[in-house]
């Protein structure tokens, strides 16, 4: 137990370390000020700029953009092929979550339990992977993905179904014969999806918008424990949504370039946040562990990265803009319009 | 003290709680101790100033309503576990008895000095009022089969049902009984939920609790109102509370009708636990912010507008281009002939409550709506709310709606006792 406990401990301290076992600061991190993702200002501490000094720099390029300030809007047609290549991806994530729901179908069918879970994790995995469209599918969402929250009888109400039904009855040990006819229900469901894919609207705001939020959802939800509470797959969810996040930066990489500096430190903090959960999972055999069975030092690691994660991706919507901010007009302009 | 003694002693405190209209502990009768009381007119003096502030218990319509919300507050929400109605009668004396006696303040008296005390002492030999309100609302669980009440129940009370972007955790989430204890001081409040739960722990059992505080008044002007989590202010367009019209109009309840008359001079309280996302929140653009909620975040003003208070013009800006039309205010309030009648009187406080299991700060509002007809004016703002963006940011957690019914009119009355009349 203690050497589980002292290997853990190196293993942490090699990545990031947590609490007492790491004195050192990790790196000296580099702040981006408000919506300028191009100025980027050495943190204050141990730094030469005060904080007044900082906010005057950024108060002045906000004033007079010009060359290497304010970035020119792109063109919506910049976009077709990043979504392109999305919607190619999200169809075959939607291919490969129907294959494994008619597997599960069959593991329930044969009363299989240990298959029926695993089945189920791969399909939520390749479910979460979608993850720029899920916003977009509306009902087949709440079908497919629905949790018992929003329902005014919770876990008993009859439209509580879809895959957290199921994940209720495998986790807690109901009676597979139970869970037939959620799984059925589950398949035609998902046999929607496809093509459902294949038709979402994404406008260029949702797409880049997506880049910073579908792993705002995964902190919300998802390593808070609210999503998959019985399977305990927090962690491996937001791994899913990290794959989709990825994805997506990927193909807004070119768009992306020579816009500012908001490439580089999002690729280095998805790296990062990669190598934390990648090194979590090594510290827990190999399988991704429920997210109960993460030590404390392990949960710091992985919400401390992926904070630092968000933060960044928060500039890509910004860096990508299609349309300048216009300004809105006051009551007494629109006072006198009227006149 | 011998154990007999200390069980005889027991008795009798324990029989407080059944004891009816004579429930209270004396509290502002004269002490005994010698000591300690110098001690109290010492207190008394030290504290006078700022905690002197007393909110009468009694009257027509309960405290804690049209009083401007307090600086700390705390819900408690019970659950009855009582037997029958005889039983939860003299447990709601016993709330109100007890209530009344902390609201007028005064000094405890010591009784046995083995015993365990009286009061728990957090506030001191003698406890000042500081302006406590206790607000006692009955939630629609309390008009079921076991106490006669089904046929008594409010027209418009029924159980919080989730909205489609709630997560409501039913351990958070309604209540038979409802009190609402808000005072000028956190040690205030506190020691006020002990000492009401206190005598009637065989009667009601505490179901959840949340506390929360407004913000400091940081101006411009006095009426300037507090800030939320999300650094914007919060209950700017409240109807006036000193017109006694609108108030009839907006919250007491309708007289006749479906109401039954025991509900004279009450109102419908809707209490919402809505948590904030509040790093997701740090990470949006002002513009952003600002556009979402459809005011400046510095000022409170509506876009385009200067003062707080100045009204935001819908009627000018049809197309949204001043202020979108999913905006919150705009939603919430739409300003037009139709919606005059749906207006709510809102309180809100802002909670923290420590880290989720996330590592993310679980702090929100504790948002109150007092209102004549929960279905006509909470819920129909709530469904034209459903899908306005600020809805990514927030989770409504729990809460519930209660019917808070006329006050106690004289020393001698509690509040509900038309209720069981």
């Amino acid at each position: 137990m203690v050497a589980i406990a002292i290997a853990a401990a190196t293993l942490a301290a090699l990545l990031a370390g947590c609490g007492s076992s790491s004195p050192e600061p990790v790196a000296r991190s580099i702040r981006t000020i408000g919506a300028h993702p191009d100025i980027t200002v050495e943190e204050v501490t141990g730094g030469h700029l005060s904080v007044q000094q900082e906010a005057a720099i950024a108060m002045e390029r906000t004033k007079n953009p010009g060359p290497g300030g304010d970035l020119q809007p792109l063109h919506a047609e910049d976009f077709v092929k990043p979504v392109a290549e999305y919607r190619r991806y999200s169809e075959r994530e939607a291919k490969a979550v129907q294959r494994h729901v008619e597997s599960l179908q069959g593991d329930i069918a044969a009363g299989d339990v240990g298959a029926a879970k695993r089945d189920w994790l791969d399909a939520y995995d390749h479910y979460l992977r979608l993850g720029a469209a899920y916003g977009a599918l509306g009902t087949l969402d709440e079908q497919i993905d629905g949790n018992s929250g929003r329902l005014p009888d919770g876990v008993h109400d009859p439209d509580f179904t879809g895959l957290h039904r199921i994940e209720m009855g495998l986790w807690t040990g109901e009676p597979t014969a139970g869970l037939r006819s959620p799984a059925a229900y589950l398949a035609r469901r998902v046999a929607h999806l496809q093509v459902a894919v294949r038709r979402i609207a994404i406008s260029p705001l949702t797409y880049a918008t997506r880049a910073h939020e579908i792993l705002e959802d995964a902190q919300r939800d998802m390593l808070s424990g609210v999503d998959a509470p019985w399977s305990g797959a927090g962690l491996r969810a937001t791994v899913d949504s990290l794959a989709a996040t990825e994805f997506v930066v990927r193909t807004l990489k070119p768009l992306l370039n020579g816009r500012g500096s908001t490439v580089e430190p999002v690729e280095n903090e998805l790296a990062r946040f990669r190598a934390v959960v990648d090194s979590v999972r090594r510290e827990h055999g190999g399988a991704w562990p429920a997210l109960g069975a993460l030590t404390q030092c392990q949960r710091e690691r992985v919400d401390g990265s992926l904070g630092a994660l968000l933060q960044r991706l928060d500039d890509v919507p910004g860096a990508l803009e299609v349309k300048r901010t216009k300004p809105y007009p006051t009551i007494a302009e629109q006072r006198r319009e009227r006149q | 003290m011998s154990e007999i003694d200390r069980r005889s002693f027991l008795k009798r405190a324990g029989g407080v709680g059944l004891g009816g209209i004579a429930a209270g502990y004396g509290l502002g009768a004269a002490t005994t101790a010698n000591a300690s009381e110098s001690e109290a007119e010492m207190a008394g003096r030290v504290n006078a100033a700022e905690l002197a502030d007393r909110r009468d218990f009694d009257g027509v319509h309960q405290a804690g309503i049209l009083t401007p919300a307090a600086s700390f507050a705390t819900f408690l929400a019970l659950d009855s576990i009582c037997g029958g109605r005889a039983e939860l009668m003299g447990a709601l004396q016993t709330i109100s008895s007890r209530a009344r006696e902390l609201t007028r303040g005064g000094a405890f008296p010591v009784e046995e000095y083995d015993a365990p005390p009286a009061d728990s002492g957090t506030l001191g030999p003698v406890i000042a009022p500081d302006g406590l309100t206790v607000t006692i609302a009955f939630g629609a669980s309390l008009f079921d089969g076991r106490y006669g009440l089904a046929a008594r129940k409010p027209a418009h009370l029924t159980a919080m049902s989730a909205f489609p972007h709630d997560d409501l955790d039913p351990a958070r989430t309604g209540g038979d009984v409802l009190l609402q204890i808000a005072a000028g001081h956190q040690d205030t409040v506190a020691h006020a939920v002990r000492e009401l739960a206190r005598p009637v722990r065989a009667e009601l059992a505490p179901r959840w609790t949340m506390a929360g505080a407004v913000g400091a008044q940081r101006g411009p002007s006095p009426h300037s109102s507090r800030r939320n989590h999300f650094g914007f202010r919060d209950g700017t367009s409240d109807p006036d509370v000193t017109d006694p019209k609108v108030m009839d109009r907006l919250v007491w309840a309708e007289r006749g009708g479906a109401e039954p008359a025991w509900t004279a001079d009450g109102t419908y309280q809707v209490v919402r636990t809505i948590r904030m996302h509040v790093e997701f929140w740090d990470r949006v653009g002002l513009h952003e912010q600002e556009e979402m909620i459809g005011r400046k975040r510095d000022t409170g003003a509506p876009l385009g507008g200067t003062g707080e208070f100045e009204n935001p013009r819908f009627d000018l800006d049809p197309r949204g281009e001043r202020i979108a039309l999913d905006a919150h205010i705009r939603l919430a309030n739409p300003r037009e002939p139709a919606t005059i009648d749906q207006r709510i009187l809102r309180r809100a406080w802002n909670y923290s409550q420590g880290l989720d299991p996330a590592g993310q700060l679980d702090v929100g509002l504790l948002f109150v709506a007092f209102n004549q007809n929960i279905q006509r004016q909470f819920t129909a703002i709530q469904e034209r709310l459903n899908n306005e963006p600020m809805i990514d940011y927030v989770t409504p957690e729990g809460g519930g709606y209660f019917f808070a019914p006329a006050a106690a009119r004289h020393p001698s009355d509690w509040v509900g006792s038309p209720l069981f009349a």
